[in-house]
């Protein structure tokens, strides 16, 4: 019994030697060596050899400090070759928000699952028709309904010439009712009409210009 | 094999694509509009090598109807609908047009009360005139005086020349063309000829059917299939061992004046292909006949 006492009593005394040895490192060389550690006030076992094993972010590329300022560039728009076509707009529009959108979803997954990549899917301000009947005792007309135009725009960046026709086929097969579909060009024109016209800085544009 | 397929892939040209499934003119036809945005001149290169192969070339154009009207649900899907139905009308919230309803017919509980004083109401001179409940049994009345159009004609399902059958699915079209000697029914092909693309061929193959001004949009520029048979050995030359035919799809946008009841096309389902077509060309034809 006397003897586990006295072995317990030396392992204890040499954890704690130990212990201080490693904190005189610490305390010892703060600064020199790892200038961020030296504000952290955690422990760091130096000596041990898997010290630093979990660090990562030293391997990460540097990435470049991001601008607030940056204006929305548009991808480039990819022109055609021989056995591919370039951009393409496949746009989706209908009266039922609901319908339109599992349609335009539909079109992204198949176009995942074919291979065709997809550049953007976005989707287009709501345009409101309101449908005016004729009073039947009058001249007057009156409101009868508000019809809402949803829109919806999946791009594809490259389309294969063999894949197309099998494509289309699945889109027109399983186009739902009241959905119009529509395959055109992407161009410069369609992606500014995305954005919000600025009338005061064009105002003040024209000014500072005459 | 060498002409043909250098130039298909030489040829760059696209086509503005619109189609839309709502409420058209034409009835049974979705509406199709297409522009050319340009078309590139092929160019005629100076076939240097020219390979006379043996095989004989021919372009077909598989022309779909597509779908009018949606298929009927399946026994299961029926009772899936109506439980999603039901779902959605249980948490759903009330629409403007209802939240209306119940304040008139709140705001009629009051007056129908003695201690009523109009003075006490919000201004909403013009909602007392025109209630809610009157809008309402206008817009039934509407709604029954709109019959619509029947889904299924039975006589028109049984008769397979006619373009209405089965508005359900999508048909193809079949036509009886003499090959080598026999009349056979198959999709409509005519034999390419130099200088031009095999898309145009079978262009060309649409436009000679006897009797017939179908308008169709091409889907592509790359055919969908191929099939190619050897001609027995009798008939075997050193030219021509056999045909090679290769399918274009295409889509029906109009379907022009009617054809004679004697023309000799077929609008079949993809179900009823065996009864007309040989075995063996069936078997390449349904790998890319779609039947959704």
């Amino acid at each position: 019994m006397l003897f586990c006492f006295v072995q317990l009593q030396v392992s204890v005394t040499q954890q704690a030697c130990v212990l201080n040895q490693a904190l005189a490192l610490c305390r010892a060389t703060p600064s020199s060596q790892h200038p961020v550690w030296a504000s952290v006030s955690e422990r760091q076992y130096k000596s041990m050899p898997t010290h630093g094993i979990g660090r990562w972010r030293h391997l990460l590329p540097k990435e470049a400090p991001k601008k607030k300022k940056d204006k929305h560039q548009m991808k480039e728009i990819m022109a055609e070759t021989d056995t591919t076509y370039g951009t393409l707009n496949v746009k989706v529009s209908g009266y039922d928000m609901t319908v339109v959108e599992h349609y335009s979803q539909y079109i992204h997954n198949l176009c995942n699952r074919l291979g065709i990549k997809v550049a953007e899917s976005y989707a287009l301000p709501t345009k409101s028709t309101e449908v005016m009947l004729m009073q039947e005792q009058g001249t007057k007309m009156y409101v009868d309904a508000v019809l809402k135009t949803h829109e919806r725009v999946v791009q594809l960046s490259r389309l294969d010439t063999a894949v197309c026709p099998v494509f289309m086929d699945v889109l027109l097969k399983n186009q739902p009712e009241g959905v119009e579909l529509s395959v055109k060009e992407h161009t410069e024109a369609d992606f500014q009409a995305r954005f919000k016209g600025r009338p005061e800085l064009e105002g003040l544009i024209a000014q500072m210009s005459h | 094999m060498a002409a043909p397929c250098r130039r298909m892939a030489a040829r760059s040209l696209f086509h503005f694509l619109s189609f839309s499934r709502t409420a058209g003119g034409n009835s049974g036809f979705r509406q199709f509009s297409s522009t050319s945005v340009h078309r590139a001149t092929l160019q005629t290169k100076s076939v240097t090598e020219k390979a006379s192969s043996p095989w004989t070339l021919m372009a077909a154009v598989c022309l779909q109807r597509l779908p009018v009207i949606s298929a009927d649900c399946g026994p299961i899907e029926r009772k899936f609908r109506d439980m999603m139905l039901q779902l959605e009308l249980e948490k759903s919230l009330l629409s403007d047009h209802e939240l209306r309803l119940l304040e008139d017919a709140e705001r009629m509980s009051r007056k129908q009360a003695d201690d009523y004083d109009s003075d006490e109401e919000d201004e909403r001179g013009d909602q007392e005139i025109v209630l809610a409940q009157d809008l309402e049994d206008s817009w039934e009345q509407k709604l029954k005086s709109f019959q619509p159009a029947l889904r299924v004609t039975a006589d028109a399902d049984k008769d397979l020349t006619s373009l209405e059958r089965c508005l359900a699915d999508s048909l193809l079209l079949v036509a009886e063309q003499q090959v080598g000697g026999e009349k056979l029914w198959l999709l409509p092909q005519t034999q390419w000829q130099e200088g031009e693309t095999l898309r145009q061929t079978a262009e060309r193959a649409l436009a000679s059917l006897p009797a017939a001004g179908f308008k169709a949009t091409f889907l592509g520029n790359a055919p969908c299939g191929v099939y190619k048979y050897k001609l027995p050995k009798a008939a075997r030359t050193e030219s021509s061992v056999g045909t090679k035919v290769f399918f274009f799809k295409a889509i029906l946008s109009d379907s022009g004046p009617p054809a004679a009841p004697n023309a000799p096309f077929l609008w079949v389902k993809k179900n009823e292909l065996q009864r007309y077509l040989k075995p063996a060309y069936v078997m390449k034809v349904d790998r890319f006949i779609l039947d959704l």
